[in-house]
């Protein structure tokens, strides 16, 4: 099997929702040869990008699609990183939450999954997180990006939310160095309610976030 | 213990048409059923004001064709002869005996609640005592999507009637948090939000003594006691709270106590100045009073083996008894379970289609009152999915195989209401993945395997036509022997009905409040991974494939 009939496999495994199948092309790659580094970056990085690109287009993608993306991704990524002969470079960090008040934690699982494939460090600080607590774990871990998940109008618009975390950013002058994204049911009914919660960007969905991030962490180092 | 899966007695049951100038329908009614009990669990109901006495005469119908019971006595007291003649009879009266065709020219005016069949409810051991003062009583099932009421005579045991309607808090959000994000928006909308609810109560009730009594107030003067189960959100809600408590993550395990705001207003708005107004306080933050009358009624906590109970609706509530503990816990079922959000979703209602199948390379639909297409309710939309999947039509994925066809997959050319969208299954798959992930998770939690089950329990409405095979092809049940499996439509409200009526009820409700353990699966990193795996259309996975 050369490599483009891995990548065309597992592809077509990650979009059909079957993981069995997306970790059997996996061990059949390391059977034959292939490092874990090939399979992080030449497998599954690459998926997670292209199945980024046809989610954005396609009007019938599905959670199923969105979650096994990111639970694949995430899975063989996690599983390879210990077996790679050196620790990998990490693009950036981010801080991710769901929003003071908001207890609905899978949205951002997707987020995450697609993110530490992409070589991005998470640092998940869970459901219902203060402002302060975002700030807070950003400026001690050196994020660039804080992420912020809020799946109802009222945790999106809270004041505890990301105005709050827009505010102290600002007080702090830390502006230039972490800049904020959202995601979330309510950012998709109004697309620009991110703006009026002092977000730099939002995206309409867990894989797509991740690229919205990637793209953050990138304007923050610059 | 009732149970709806139980054999029924054989009876022959004959086949009517029944027409207004604006409606036509088909129901199977037996001889024993009088066709005016028959059209009350349907939309197109027969005027009635006597509870079926034939001394009303308001549920006039005309005989077009088929053989029926001869005049009775009523009937003579009521019609003329020539009336008789011409073919006209009381509803109430009238039962089939071969197929036939009525008229109905004046039908009851459009209303939101139906009747519906109830078990017949087993004796108590022990009886109320005699002699009381207000002997009516109330109970209530309070859903996220709908109200379940019925009526009794506490004191001979008799049962006035029940109903069934939508929730009209609907309008204020499909699901739990939606509707409690509603509540947060202003004390306006909070106010009329329970104000609803309350409202829709007195209006059921109001249409069981209508026309299963034919008097109103004084019977509501002689309501001694109501009493109300429900999920916590809608409990809360009804009672005027803001809710806020079940937003806090430390109240999600804890006794929340939900009480009305002001009882007396209660009682002059209902006008029922004698009821003591009883609300079934929640087992904790979103397990509600509901999931504690379904353990009552299905008598699972007394079980000597371990039993799974699911009632499946908007709010999906999971309990799964192990002989010592019962472990509660409630999932987003989305109203995809009750019919909305779907492009062609329907409650279980007229034309709403509530079986598919395929024989001879034709789809094979069957409609609720055999009337035209309106939509799919939840077993209908089940089947669908499982035929689609098992001709291929359908991936494990929920995506189409072949590109979207613009006006979705039709079960019946050129009928936009039989058109399934790829945002439906995307809709049910979430649904169907929190039910079996949390069924899945309950029983690793609990130490226990499908194999170890003795029953399952399938409450609410979805249960009564759902396909079996189907909802374990699909993975929304447990793939175990049919026959270990037993529906309970209305459990919550038979439940809550043995509160009213069994003095010693209460009594095992404090119990099986006792044995309960409450998981908030939302703080449960397994049970995640269990949803995303159970997303596929596939069996049930009891766990994560590595």
């Amino acid at each position: 099997m050369t490599l483009t009939n891995y990548i065309q496999a597992y592809n077509e495994a990650v979009f059909e929702t079957d993981k069995p199948a997306a970790l059997a092309v996996v061990n059949q790659a390391l059977r034959d040869g292939l490092s874990p580094e090939d399979v992080v970056f030449k497998l599954v990085i690459p998926a997670v990008e292209s199945m980024m690109e046809r989610i954005e287009k396609d009007q019938d993608s599905n959670l199923a699609q969105h979650f096994m993306t990111a639970q694949i991704a995430a899975d063989v990524t996690e599983k390879m990183l210990e077996k790679f002969s050196s620790p990998p470079e990490i693009i950036g960090k981010v801080v991710i939450g769901a929003a003071s008040g908001d207890l609905h934690s899978l949205g951002k699982r997707i987020v995450s999954g697609c993110l530490k494939s992409l070589m991005v460090k998470v640092i998940d600080l869970g459901i219902n997180v203060g402002a302060e607590q975002f700030v807070e774990a950003a400026v001690a871990n050196d994020a660039q990006v804080i992420a912020i998940s809020a799946m109802m109008v009222h945790t999106a618009t809270g004041e505890n939310g990301s105005i709050k975390v827009r505010a102290l950013l600002k007080q702090r002058g830390l502006e230039d160095r972490i800049k904020l994204a959202v995601g979330g049911a309510p950012y998709r009914f109004d697309p620009a309610l991110f703006r009026k919660v002092g977000a730099d960007a939002w995206a309409p969905d867990g894989v797509t976030a991740a690229k919205v991030i990637v793209r953050l962490i990138n304007e923050a180092k610059t | 213990m009732p149970n709806d899966s139980l054999p029924m007695p054989v009876e022959t049951l004959h086949s009517l048409s029944v027409r207004s100038d604006t409606a036509e329908i088909r129901i199977s009614v037996s001889e024993a059923t009088s066709v005016r009990d028959a059209l009350d669990l349907t939309e197109l109901r027969v005027r009635a004001a006597c509870g079926g006495l034939g001394s009303c005469g308001a549920c006039l119908i005309k005989v077009l064709a088929g053989e029926f019971n001869p005049a009775t006595l009523a009937e003579r007291q009521k019609l003329l002869p020539g009336d008789l003649a011409s073919g006209l009879r009381l509803a109430c009266q009238l039962k089939a005996r071969g197929s036939g065709a009525l008229y109905l020219e004046r039908p009851a005016p459009a209303s939101q609640w139906k009747s519906f069949q109830q078990m017949p409810r087993p004796r108590p051991v022990v009886e109320i005592a005699a002699n009381l003062q207000y002997p009516y009583g109330l109970a209530v099932d309070l859903g996220t999507t709908h109200i379940r009421l019925s009526l009794w005579h506490r004191q001979t045991g008799r049962h006035i009637g029940s109903r069934i309607g939508i929730n009209p808090q609907v309008a204020f959000g499909a699901d739990v948090l939606t509707r409690l994000d509603a509540n947060r928006l202003s004390v306006q909308d909070r106010q009329r939000l329970c104000r609803t609810a309350r409202l829709a109560v007195i209006d059921g009730v109001r249409d069981i003594l209508s026309r299963d009594l034919g008097e109103i107030t004084p019977i509501l003067a002689e309501i001694g006691q109501v009493r109300v189960v429900g999920n916590s959100v809608m409990l809360a809600l009804i009672c005027g709270g803001d809710g806020n408590a079940l937003y806090e993550l430390e109240n999600w395990r804890q006794k929340l106590v939900f009480q009305p705001d002001d009882p007396s207003a209660w009682r002059r708005e209902w006008r029922m100045p004698h009821a003591d107004i009883g609300i079934e306080q929640p087992l904790a933050g979103f397990v509600g009073s509901d999931l504690l009358a379904d353990l009552l009624i299905t008598g699972m906590t007394a079980q000597a083996e371990p039993c799974l109970l699911a009632d499946l609706g908007t709010n999906t509530e999971i309990a799964v008894w192990d002989g010592q503990s019962v472990w509660v816990s409630s999932v987003p079922g989305g109203p995809a379970f009750e019919g909305v959000g779907m492009r062609n979703g329907l409650a279980a209602e007229a034309g709403a289609i509530y079986k598919v199948g395929k024989a001879r390379q034709h789809w094979q639909l069957e409609t609720i009152s055999n009337s035209p297409v309106r939509g799919f309710c939840a077993s209908g939309f089940i089947d669908a999915i499982a035929l689609l999947l098992r001709e291929k039509h359908l991936k494990p994925s929920g995506r189409f195989a072949e590109p979207r066809p613009e006006n979705g997959f039709c079960f019946v050319s050129n009928c936009v209401h039989s058109a399934i969208f790829a945002s439906d299954i995307d809709i049910f798959q979430r649904a169907k993945a929190a039910t079996a992930a949390a069924m899945a998770q309950l029983l690793t939690m609990a130490g226990l395997s499908v194999a170890d089950l003795q029953t399952l329990w399938i409450c609410g409405s979805l249960g009564q036509h759902l396909d079996l095979d189907h909802a374990m092809g699909v993975g929304l049940l447990p793939e175990m022997a049919v026959d270990r499996i037993k529906r309970f439509s209305h459990a919550s409200l038979a439940g809550c009905q043995e509160l009213l009526l069994n003095p010693d009820a209460m009594a095992q409700f404090d119990q099986i409040r006792r044995l309960a353990t409450v998981i908030n699966l939302g703080g449960i990193s397994e049970y995640e991974v269990l949803f995303i795996e159970n997303l596929r259309l596939q069996p049930l996975a009891m766990r994560a494939t590595s």
